[in-house]
């Protein structure tokens, strides 16, 4: 066994800290936003509901202001541009803006200037692409970084996007309570199904994660069982999958639920998908620097 | 043309003398490390083996940090040397989370003295004036490249040169620290390497580092 001191990070795993402290808690804000930005517009442009579209414009303004808040040097951000070619960072920041200006012109035309169907089906269909784009990216953001491992899967985007129109639709269902029952039905049944998705793919996700490498490995075992299992069992477990799975068959079966219950599930399924950022973002580790015995 | 250096680990006492030189040539703030020496401890005893490891920006030939970069701060130059235009960066961590070697500091207390309640020292002083770092900015190794530059303007060989090889090296005072040219099959430094089996860190992130390690 190795051991020195005052630089174990060369001889041990040591969880990355860049991302999650401090400033850093910012970025899984802005990873957690866009993904329900993401979500949420492509919900509401599917159900057609302008205030959706419109919650999701403002929290993908929010998740400027995330972004603007992590970085060290704000007013430099015109900077992030200028390397899409490799980097996942700026490629997001081109997602956030296109996004953010097609959305805009949207919703101007679909307030103001509704005759214009053509025009609105455009911006929507563009401003969808980038919906999805801004929401897949924060994952690939992640994945790339090969020198983590729990990160550096392919299921991680799939899993960021899923979590993220989960998240979009339970924010569609608050906001469309108390309208068509019709759409109220029809959008509880999209969430059960994205819910058990969801949940399949936070599994196979882990699963996969353990045998990729024994770093890997070190980090689902924080998650599952180390120092981050309150986050992740009551986190991404309680909150993300087992209580709106719970109140989503009860429903089934009940046939109508009570506004309190859909608003508790709605809730819930926020809360499990900031803490599954979190999570993700905390349980990542490096190797230890120097070789093994 | 591509810069390296190989370390002979029995070499090296542990003096951290290349810690200090680079902090006095680049004028770095006290918790600014662009080298560090890691002192350990391997098996039990009586079998015990004292490790010493001088560690510093691999200067990767495929740098993690220089594609995940969203400005183009962290940059590579044609002879591998892979530096930050501390102008140019906005402080978005993502060079130092892709790091696999965990090799790149964050600057933000430019308050630190290193005689706490004392004020500056005329060094630190004269460091401000000749070499100021920016607060919020990602610090790294940078192979002392204005000596490299410096150097071959005159003509001279970095890692022969004492004025055109990095500090680290040079003030090195077991010479277990030796730098060159990898791309010259008949550098020194490649001469090394090869007859004393110099291996790379973590070869598996496919980085490609320019630090050799000779047992």
């Amino acid at each position: 066994m190795i051991q020195a001191k005052p630089y174990d990070f060369m001889v041990k795993y040591t969880q990355q800290k860049e991302w999650i402290d401090g400033r850093g808690n910012f970025i899984a804000f802005a990873f957690f936003l866009g993904g329900i930005s993401g979500g949420l517009y492509l919900a509401s442009s599917y159900f057609e509901s302008l205030l959706g579209q419109f919650v999701a414009l403002i929290l993908s303004l929010l998740m400027g202001v995330s972004y603007m808040i992590h970085l060290s040097k704000p007013l430099r951000f015109w900077r992030m541009f200028m390397k899409p070619g490799t980097s996942w960072i700026a490629r997001g920041f081109i997602f956030i803006m296109l996004f953010i200006g097609f959305t805009f012109i949207q919703l101007i035309l679909s307030q103001w200037a509704s005759d214009a169907t053509t025009a609105i089906m455009t911006f929507t269909v563009l401003a969808g692409i980038f919906a999805f784009a801004q929401s897949i990216y924060t994952g690939f953001a992640v994945s790339y970084v090969s020198a983590i491992k729990i990160w550096n899967s392919a299921i991680l985007p799939i899993l960021f996007v899923v979590c993220g129109i989960t998240g979009g639709l339970a924010i569609l269902l608050a906001i469309m309570m108390g309208g068509s029952h019709a759409q109220l039905v029809a959008l509880e049944n999209v969430i059960r199904v994205m819910l058990i998705v969801f949940a399949i793919i936070v599994g196979v996700y882990l699963w996969n994660t353990t045998y990729s490498s024994i770093t890997a490995k070190d980090s689902v075992s924080r998650l599952i069982r180390g120092s981050l299992a309150p986050l992740f069992w009551i986190g991404v477990f309680l909150f993300g999958i087992l209580i709106p799975i719970a109140i989503s068959v009860s429903t089934y079966f009940a046939g109508e639920a009570a506004t309190g219950l859909l608003i508790t599930a709605v809730a819930s399924e926020i809360i499990g998908g900031l803490a599954l950022r979190f999570a993700i973002l905390k349980a990542g580790v490096y190797s230890p620097l120097l070789p093994a015995e | 043309m591509r810069w390296g250096m190989a370390i002979e680990l029995k070499r090296c006492v542990g003096c951290c003398e290349c810690v200090l030189a680079c902090k006095a040539e680049h004028f770095l703030p006290p918790d600014i490390f662009w080298n560090r020496v890691l002192i350990g401890e391997k098996g039990k005893y009586p079998t015990v083996t004292k490790l010493i490891y001088t560690v510093r920006c691999n200067q990767c030939a495929d740098p993690a940090c220089v594609k995940v970069c969203p400005t183009g701060a962290t940059q590579q130059r044609e002879d591998g040397i892979v530096w930050v235009d501390e102008d140019k960066c906005v402080g978005c961590r993502y060079c130092m989370v892709a790091c696999p070697y965990q090799m790149r500091s964050m600057y933000e207390d430019g308050n630190k003295e290193y005689f706490p309640g004392q004020g500056l020292t005329e060094h630190e002083k004269m460091g401000r004036i000749l070499y100021p770092h920016q607060l919020g900015v990602v610090q790294k190794c940078i192979f002392c490249k204005e000596r490299i530059d410096a150097g071959l303007a005159q003509e001279l060989k970095p890692g022969v040169d004492r004025e055109a090889t990095p500090a680290c090296v040079i003030n090195c005072p077991t010479k277990a620290i030796h730098f060159g040219d990898l791309d010259d099959p008949y550098s020194e430094i490649n001469r090394i390497i090869k007859e004393k089996k110099g291996h790379q860190f973590h070869l598996e992130y496919g980085t490609d580092p320019s630090m050799y390690y000779i047992d």
